[in-house]
């Protein structure tokens, strides 16, 4: 039965969006628990570690979100593990998440000097000690600004979990699509609705480059 | 036996040659100072004491204990040893109390109240205890390089390692560093600085150190080095350097 789209579809739609977020929260920790571990590895100074970890992230960053997110929903069920849609997406966009957050982060761990590694370590700190207390400190100022506009990429890229039935956001619109058969006027909505989480995002990912540049 | 003692160390970095056969022993109490051209390896020498550079042949001691060594436990050994380097390296997010503090309360693990009591001991040493709550930006160039010494101090090193510490200060601030410096020889540390200040290097000197090329070219007693060069390059060395 065809109806009309009406305000009702729209509370409906703004309502899914609380299941985008979710997905995105839990995308970034488990993507910042794992992209931080990559970040380490990859500064280590024990070589197989930075190649190990390397490795993984071109292989991630190498392969479309979307084939992940099968690989999980459908792969899995292949050896008899019933794979529910909001575990392999939740998996899936920690694991796309973690190669950029990971590369991010090294990059942010190797601006800080080599002269400040050796001033930790002449004074006796450990590796762990000196990333703890010398470099992560500093690092974070550096990261922020990308690993926040990384998160607009994160939201956005969550609308693929629609694929495998999971009903965020754009789930929502297809679903609304279907019964009102206007697709124009549903996924203008949707776009806007995502708009409305990603802009400001993206203004605070401006806002603290700006702030962490003049300060230095 | 002598606190430091270098045989036949050889260092490169790729196909350079920067240490060719070095050995020196440093005696406690004993205040060297090593001088020569850029690129004379007399900056890779005195990192290599603390281990800061791994070497390609030879043996370092200190305290009896071989640096180049993948037993040694590096950290144990850099408690020993203090370094401190021409571009200060302070840490930018700490406070000068938390610079001083951090190795003391991480490393040894001696309580907060009993580190700010050492980093305002050391402080002192240096002329800055009211610079304790400062951040380095806030202080000049001559300040921060006391605030470095004071953070190495503070671990209570046996021996300390000077390298070029006064080379990126403007003159004028220079003297407040090299008085430190003069405070602490007084005192009775032993310390190997690299230096290109001629006649700070001859007024507290025990021993002069001429690096050439890799090699340990001439030394002696600083006066005596110093005015009566015995080769070629340190004549020529010390004309460039004097005039």
């Amino acid at each position: 039965m065809i109806r009309e789209f009406t305000l009702i579809d729209v509370f409906y739609l703004v309502a899914a969006i609380r299941w985008t977020l979710v997905l995105s929260v839990a995308a970034f920790a488990g993507g910042g628990a794992i992209g931080l571990v990559v970040a380490i590895m990859r500064v280590s100074a024990f070589a197989p570690l930075r190649w190990l970890a390397a490795a993984y992230v071109q292989l991630v960053q190498g392969t479309p979100l979307l084939c992940i997110l099968f690989v999980f929903f459908f792969g899995l069920s292949i050896f008899g593990l019933p794979v529910q849609a909001w575990i392999a997406a939740t998996l899936a966009l920690s694991i796309y998440a973690s190669a950029f957050l990971g590369e991010i982060w090294r990059g942010a761990l190797q601006s800080i000097p080599k002269t400040q590694w050796e001033a930790g370590g002449a004074l006796g700190l450990g590796f762990a000690e000196q990333l703890r207390y010398v470099i992560v400190p500093q690092a974070v100022r550096v990261s922020i600004p990308p690993t926040v506009g990384f998160l607009v990429q994160l939201v956005k890229n969550t609308s693929l979990a629609a694929t495998i039935g999971f009903i965020e956001l754009a789930r929502e619109g297809q679903l609304t699509t279907a019964s009102t058969f206007q697709p124009f006027t549903v996924y203008c909505t949707v776009a806007f609705l995502y708009f409305l989480l990603c802009f400001p995002l993206t203004q605070l990912s401006r806002a603290l480059e700006r702030k962490y540049n003049v300060v230095g | 036996m002598s606190l430091v003692e270098i045989r036949d160390v050889t260092k490169r970095f790729g196909s350079l040659t920067v240490l060719d056969g070095v050995s020196l022993d440093i005696d406690e109490g004993e205040i060297i100072a090593i001088i020569g051209r850029s690129g004379s390896g007399k900056s890779t020498l005195l990192r290599c004491i603390n281990g800061l550079e791994p070497v390609q042949g030879g043996t370092i001691t200190v305290g009896g204990v071989r640096v180049n060594d993948a037993k040694t436990d590096l950290k144990k050994l850099r408690q020993q040893v203090g370094i401190v380097f021409q571009s200060y390296n302070l840490f930018p997010h700490l406070s000068v109390a938390r610079n001083i503090t951090l190795a003391p309360t991480v490393v040894k693990n001696i309580a907060p109240a009993e580190a700010r009591r050492i980093a305002l001991d050391v402080l002192h040493r240096v002329g800055l205890e009211d610079k304790i709550d400062a951040y380095p930006q806030q202080l000049s160039g001559g300040q921060q390089q006391r605030v470095a010494i004071a953070r190495s101090l503070a671990m209570q090193p046996k021996m300390m390692l000077f390298d070029e510490i006064t080379s990126a200060l403007d003159p004028e601030l220079t003297g407040e560093v090299l008085k430190v410096i003069e405070d602490m020889a007084r005192s009775g540390m032993t310390m190997a600085l690299v230096t290109h200040e001629m006649a700070f290097a001859r007024r507290i000197g025990t021993r002069v150190i001429f690096m050439h090329q890799g090699k340990i070219r001439e030394q002696g007693p600083a006066a005596e080095i110093l005015a009566r060069p015995k080769t070629p390059e340190l004549e020529t060395f010390l004309n460039a350097v004097l005039h």
